[in-house]
């Protein structure tokens, strides 16, 4: 049951309204119920894993807390199973296949006899969450939660499937705070699902249909067209990521529970670092916490094991979307531009760094990383990459091969890009006003939430994809 | 260790070194995109040869040092002397 089906539009309301009802007491209960029964829609089987990995994980914190423990071992005992599960159900296919010649003699085929297990949806969501949990725990920032309260921290349904990514210290607190219902809770979480569902089924799905029949096997596109497919890839995958956040940050807020946010305008990012501070943020924050920073600071932040670290981690965050080549390249493209840019700080005076030509030229350095590297991350295979890649940049090859209407939306979508800082700043400005009482301001923000409102359904209804799903729930 | 006062004006002058400008007490550091993780780590390194101490690491999370308050409650938490 997507987030942008009808029936799922029509539970939430349903679980908020009966969630509202319910006295504080039973709310904790009630919403582990509503995310194992939304789970079990996707396949039943699956419900037991994020379960019993939330059992594990708690009951491997208490002897972590307990006196004469020895917690850092402890925490890595957590750590190792929480990546085996992982392991197990998202890259035992990319190990057997490297196996398979050496059970060949045995007559054993591995890749048939794990292709019965299934990818359970979000296990590499709540895998990171798990191992977060653990390492806060050892670290003794979080006092160890009812077993109750870390099955809602993993499993709250609105963020299960695909993040975004939270701490036990974010959003345990929320559960545990006894709220009353205000308006203002459904009027946040309305205006957000509405635009995700903007984003995913009226911008995202229709690019993505675009790209899916541009990348056929059996076609060879025109250079343009091989740009215009990287660019729309990165629209697509945009939309369908931020609209997926915002919906589950919406539900979030009609629960009254408020979720970091997961994207802040990745496409004006001034550097290769920054796209990282703006895409996937809750992704980019758990890798900072818990693998660049400890690292680093181990060298003190020393050049060589900086620069190797950079690769080594892109390469795992491309590990951690699929286990294939193509996104692992796409990690090391991401780790390798971070090097340049490290490199190119140490070096260049404050004049240079602060020189229009510099900031500029890195604007346009980071929006090219970011589109070629989508190549190999959404390429069929290494061999459509490599293709796609030199008719980019080696082989001229004339011409648009693609509907007219691709390109006129993926422009159009770019000049939406371009203002949309400036029309969310607009909105944060109207919303302020309202908040202080100025009456000007609270009249044109009325107009303009129903104006949008009015457009989003409109959009929503002419441009209703529902049966696509969403890029990271493959991950 | 400093008294509170003088660590807190230490620690302000460090972040300005480090940043450019005059921050104040509350304002934050890595979640505005003013300071980066790297820059923590630079950030480290010159609190303790400022302070003359030593900020063990392995218990930390950049969020700690996400402002002046909360870096002046770090290295009074976890700095020891150094020598």
């Amino acid at each position: 049951m997507p987030f942008n089906s009808y029936p799922y539009l029509g539970c939430l309301a349903l679980a908020v309204l009966v969630y509202w009802q319910l006295p504080h007491r039973l709310r904790g209960f009630y919403l582990l119920l509503v995310s194992v029964l939304y789970y079990g829609t996707w396949n039943p089987n699956h419900i037991v894993i994020p379960l019993s990995l939330c059992l594990l994980v708690w009951l491997i914190s208490r002897p972590m807390t307990a006196p004469q423990a020895n917690p850092r071992r402890w925490m890595w005992l957590g750590i190792g199973l929480v990546l085996l599960v992982l392991g197990f159900f998202k890259y035992r296919h990319f190990f057997l296949q490297a196996s398979g010649s050496v059970l060949a003699p045995l007559d054993v085929q591995p890749v048939a006899l794990a292709a019965g297990v299934g990818l359970p949806l979000g296990i590499s969501f709540y895998s990171f969450e798990a191992i977060s949990y653990l390492i806060d725990s050892r670290q003794r920032r979080i006092a160890r939660p009812p077993l109750l309260q870390l099955c809602n921290f993993v499993m709250f349904w609105p963020h299960l499937m695909a993040g975004p990514i939270v701490r036990v210290r974010e959003l345990v607190p929320q559960l545990l705070e006894a709220r009353t219902f205000r308006p203002g809770f459904l009027i946040a979480g309305l205006d957000r699902i509405l635009w995700g569902l903007v984003q995913k089924n009226a911008i995202a799905n229709p690019i993505g249909r675009w790209v899916e029949e541009g990348l056929q096997p059996e076609r060879l596109p025109t250079t343009a067209d091989a740009w215009f497919l990287a660019i729309g890839f990165g629209f697509q995958i945009y939309f369908d990521f931020a609209g997926y956040s915002n919906m589950a940050i919406g539900a979030g807020r009609m629960l009254g529970i408020e979720f970091p946010q997961n994207f802040r305008f990745p496409f004006h990012a001034s550097a290769p670092p920054d796209f990282w501070a703006r895409w996937h943020m809750t992704l980019s924050r758990w890798v900072r916490d818990y693998l660049f920073f400890p690292i680093n600071a181990r060298f003190q932040g020393a050049p060589l094991p900086l620069y190797l670290s950079l690769l080594g981690i892109m390469a795992l965050v491309g590990l951690w979307h699929g286990a294939g080549w193509g996104f692992v390249l796409w990690g090391m493209a991401h780790g390798a531009a971070m090097v340049l840019f490290r490199i190119y700080e140490s070096l260049a005076s404050e004049g240079i760094r602060s020189s229009l030509a510099a900031r500029v030229g890195w604007r346009v350095f980071t929006l090219l990383v970011v589109t070629v590297a989508w190549v190999p991350f959404r390429a069929e295979n290494l061999s459509q990459a490599a293709e796609l890649l030199q008719t980019m940049f080696f082989g001229l090859v004339p011409g648009l091969a693609l509907p007219s209407r691709f390109y006129q939306a993926t422009v159009l979508v770019a000049v939406f890009c371009g203002f949309e800082p400036l029309l969310v700043r607009f909105l944060e400005w109207l919303e302020s006003g309202a908040a202080q009482q100025d009456r000007r301001r609270s009249v044109a923000l009325v107009l303009v939430r129903c104006v949008t409102y009015a457009c989003a359904v409109l959009l929503f209804m002419i441009f209703d994809e529902q049966e696509t799903e969403f890029i990271y729930f493959r991950f | 260790m400093p008294e509170d006062a003088k660590l807190q004006d230490a620690v302000a002058e460090v972040v300005a070194a480090l940043t450019g400008r005059t921050v104040s007490e509350r304002e934050t550091l890595i979640s505005s995109g003013m300071i980066d993780s790297l820059s923590i780590l630079r950030l480290i390194a010159m609190l303790e040869k400022k302070l003359g101490v030593i900020i063990p690491t392995e218990s930390l999370q950049p969020d700690d040092f996400d402002s002046i308050a909360l870096i002046v409650e770090t290295v009074q938490r976890v700095s020891r002397p150094a020598g």
